[in-house]
């Protein structure tokens, strides 16, 4: 099967669902489960639409990585889907038109192709998280994307000026071959990483995040903080080391953007007092992280850590969301012994904050363990120090927050979850601890990723 | 002071820009781009399958892009794909502000003024002139500056002159959504058709024809009436939204 | 010269952005960012003496100087996302309107 039927088909199946409106929702549950599942009959390789080759047409690349991303994606979107389909049967088309966005944005190998994605994702957000009933929070997040986007096409018009092309791998290979110093390329790389870095909620180009995600409700509060920030992740993975040439000033420019990020990141979420700010700042510190695991080179560890962070969102935002909608805020003091009477809730929660902060037995200790060594054994210092201390700052605020959640002795809040999203979260959670303990295909997998590359061309 | 602040920090980004392009040994200066040097040049040339040789307005045929009108080889064409992705945007928008704006029951937003009977006359027939404007724009879009979504946006701008010179107008919006929605997955259909056959999402599987003939270039001159029915249909489903209010 | 004039349109609308705080301002500041953005894509592509590039019957083959195409059709892209967003900003504008019955950001109160 070719892998542009998963931009194709949720595109078609947008476009009839305006006519049925009632059925919208049942129609985007079906695709996106559909999408889960095709992706084990689709076959590797470059993808040529309308018959021109790279690097004249548009090609899209299926390889090892976006496949990985393709399957987490895609599987996050349909939990999230199913989770909220009868609540939020408006948005059914919209969420079909993100789901084509977010396939595509994955998928393809040309630089302006991207920027398109990105928009058509971008503006499926902002609509998505109209639902948060907050206008003006939505208001900022679609001008700020607009800004983050145009830079990113500022800097790639710059790009195409100079190097006359719009593939990505082409574009790579161009400027290796081109003999100019890493100075000519800076500016435009600079943009487009502040582009993206608006979109992947880097310091200090995310105000737009407090106002999403702090107001965020059952969907927004997944959608955003793990699907969207998985795509967007595997998508600045992708530039980050096939694309940007990072050397010299622009290395220090992003390196003291990446440091802020980072550590204010920890600092805020230290200092927040609601539950959904602590996880919203906890999740800028580790888009940040994720993208300093993927310029040193990680590129398998960095994917680990897309991938635990975003199925951690995922759990922590749905249970936080369904608890604050029932309990009306969500203050640290309103949520105190939440788990006592939800045992089961409260379990999956704790483990997966723990991997989050990265101890032993879990997912995260295992990508932490081994991003430390990587980054030790390369002759890197700084780094590690920076996330061993944030690694503990973090574990400070976290633990006090699963304390404060457990222990209550009478006055309990009333909270009721139901069936579906109890059996999520906890498969969720095993999975997590069942990889934490059994490490051995993680590793090997981790190390195979790194190896990916283009051949010359744009073709795989 | 914070006005002045910005000033003087977008007056030095600005200039910051200026420099590091004057300074950049690789950016050409204005006017002396290389298009020879860029993909574009296969895109003229359309010398990306196979070299055709010279290309003569009114005889070459087979090319492997028909337009006379290169910019819509390329966005039609070589970069349909893209296309596709404009339209989406397009969509969505139309449907989120339909989203933002839709109630249930709706009626017209009251304009400051009554039309008279000469406006609404010459409204309507104006109306016939612009709406066959855009739909010839559309049609020729492969030929002449212009295509789908000029042609589009013209077929709105009729509609949104007879709701400025009528305020008792209300278009059809089911007619609207029908329109879009049957466009929208026309083109979807077009491009799997091509993938059915030809091996290639939205392959080009008509005959192109001569150059410069009206049909001519294959499945283009189709894909821009669908883009221009699309896109005239979803800003006028736009206009709609913004020109009326809840309320019986 | 053309570039000059668009990157100075492109810091007037980041200007407006960084200054206004009433919603329709900040709207219309975005819009001059990407016309500014738009006219410097288009910019890139202009080659001295060069014809637009259209085969028509006086300008009829393709061995003439033509501007370059592909950024009219970047632009053309660029220009109807923008279309999208302007409008879903307007649109947001009004629920905000609604709800707060103000466009000045500092009258709604804190958010």
């Amino acid at each position: 099967m070719s892998a542009i039927l998963l931009i194709a088909v949720p595109l078609l199946a947008a476009f009839i669902s305006i006519l049925f409106k009632k059925y919208a929702h049942y129609i985007l549950v079906f695709v996106s489960f559909a999408s889960v599942f095709a992706l084990e009959y689709m076959d590797l390789g470059t993808i040529t639409v309308g018959g021109f080759n790279a690097p004249f047409g548009i090609v899209l690349i299926l390889d090892d990585y976006s496949l990985i991303a393709l399957y987490i994606v895609n599987t996050l979107f349909f939990l999230v889907a199913i989770l909220n389909c009868n609540e939020f049967k408006k948005v059914g088309s919209i969420m079909l038109v993100a789901l084509a966005g977010l396939n595509g944005l994955l998928l393809t190998g040309d630089l302006f192709n991207l920027f398109v994605f990105l928009e058509v994702a971008g503006i499926a957000a902002y609509l998505i998280t109209t639902t948060n009933k907050k206008p003006l929070a939505t208001f900022n997040y679609l001008i700020q994307g607009t800004v983050g986007s145009s830079l990113y096409l500022l800097g790639l018009i710059l790009l195409y000026a100079m190097f006359g092309t719009l593939n990505m791998a082409d574009m790579a290979s161009s400027i290796a071959s081109s003999g100019y110093g890493a100075g000519v390329t800076a500016f435009p790389f600079l943009l487009m990483f502040i582009g993206f870095g608006v979109e992947a909620k880097l310091l200090p180009f995310n105000s737009w995040t407090k106002g999403i995600l702090a107001n965020s409700n059952r969907l927004t509060g997944p959608m955003i903080a793990s699907v969207y920030a998985a795509a967007i992740g595997f998508v600045f993975g992708r530039l980050l080391t096939n694309v940007f040439v990072i050397e010299d000033t622009f290395l220090i420019i992003v390196t003291i953007i990446l440091i802020f990020s980072v550590v204010a990141g920890e600092a805020m979420a230290y200092a927040s007092t609601k539950v959904r700010e602590i996880l919203l700042y906890s999740s800028v510190a580790q888009a940040a992280l994720v993208v300093v695991v993927f310029m040193s080179g990680f590129t398998g560890w960095a994917v680990y850590l897309i991938i635990g962070n975003a199925a951690a969102k995922l759990v922590l935002f749905l249970i936080t969301n369904t608890a604050t909608k029932q309990l009306g805020n969500d203050d640290v003091e309103t949520f105190k012994g939440l788990f006592v009477n939800n045992k089961i809730i409260g379990l999956s929660f704790t483990a997966v904050t723990l991997s989050v902060i990265g101890l032993p037995m879990f997912l995260g200790f295992v990508t932490k363990m081994n991003i430390l060594e990587n980054m030790f054994v390369s002759g890197d210092y700084i780094w590690p120090a920076i996330i061993l201390i944030t690694s503990v700052v973090e574990g400070i605020y976290f633990i006090r927050l699963l304390l404060n959640l457990w222990y209550k002795e009478n006055d309990l809040p009333e909270v009721k979850f139901e069936f579906v999203l109890k059996y999520v979260v906890v498969i969720i959670a095993l999975l997590i601890m069942v990889f934490g303990v059994y490490t051995e295909p993680v590793q090997e997998s981790a190390d195979d990723l790194v190896a990916y590359s283009y051949i010359e061309g744009g073709n795989l | 002071m914070k006005n002045f602040l910005a000033f003087i920090a977008v007056l030095v980004l600005g200039y910051m820009i200026v420099v590091s392009l004057d300074n950049n040994e690789a950016f050409p200066a204005y006017g002396e781009a290389d298009v020879s040097s860029r993909v574009s040049q296969a895109f003229i040339d359309r010398t990306v399958t196979e070299d055709p040789g010279d290309i003569i307005f009114g005889q070459a045929t087979n090319l492997e892009s028909g337009p006379a009108n290169i910019v819509t080889a390329i966005v039609a064409d070589y970069r349909s794909f893209d296309t596709l992705g404009e339209v989406t945007v397009l969509f969505v928008s139309s449907l989120g502000v339909a989203l933002l704006l839709g109630g249930k029951k709706q009626k017209r937003l009251e304009l400051n003024f009554h039309p008279n009977f000469m406006l609404r006359v010459g409204s309507r027939a104006l109306f016939g002139i612009i709406l066959m404007t855009g739909v010839y724009i559309a049609i020729h879009g492969h030929l002449t500056p212009g295509g789908g979504f000029p042609g589009g946006a013209m077929i709105a701008s009729s509609m949104l002159l007879l709701y400025l010179a009528d305020d008792e107008f209300r278009a059809k919006i089911k007619g609207f959504k029908m329109l879009e929605s049957f466009a929208g997955t026309a083109y979807v259909l077009i491009g799997l058709t091509g993938l059915l056959l030809g091996g290639y999402f939205l392959e080009n599987l008509l005959d192109n024809g001569v150059i410069g003939d009206l049909f001519s270039a294959g499945i283009i001159p189709i894909v821009y009436v669908l883009i221009g029915l699309k896109v005239g249909s979803e800003i006028s489903g736009i206009i709609d939204n913004f020109l009326t209010e809840e309320g019986v | 010269m053309l570039q000059y004039a668009a990157i100075a349109m492109l810091m007037l609308g980041l200007y407006g952005l960084l200054t206004q705080r009433n919603i329709i301002k900040i709207i219309v500041s975005i819009n001059i960012l990407e016309i500014g953005l738009n006219l410097f894509i288009v910019s890139v592509g202009y080659v001295e003496g060069g014809i637009a590039p259209i085969l028509t019957s006086d300008f009829n083959n393709n061995g003439l100087v033509f501007v370059d195409p592909l950024p009219s059709a970047l632009v053309l892209t660029a220009i109807v996302i923008g279309v999208g967003t302007t409008a879903l900003g307007l649109a947001l504008a009004k629920n905000i309107y609604q709800k707060y019955g103000t466009f000045e950001i500092d009258e709604m109160g804190e958010e």
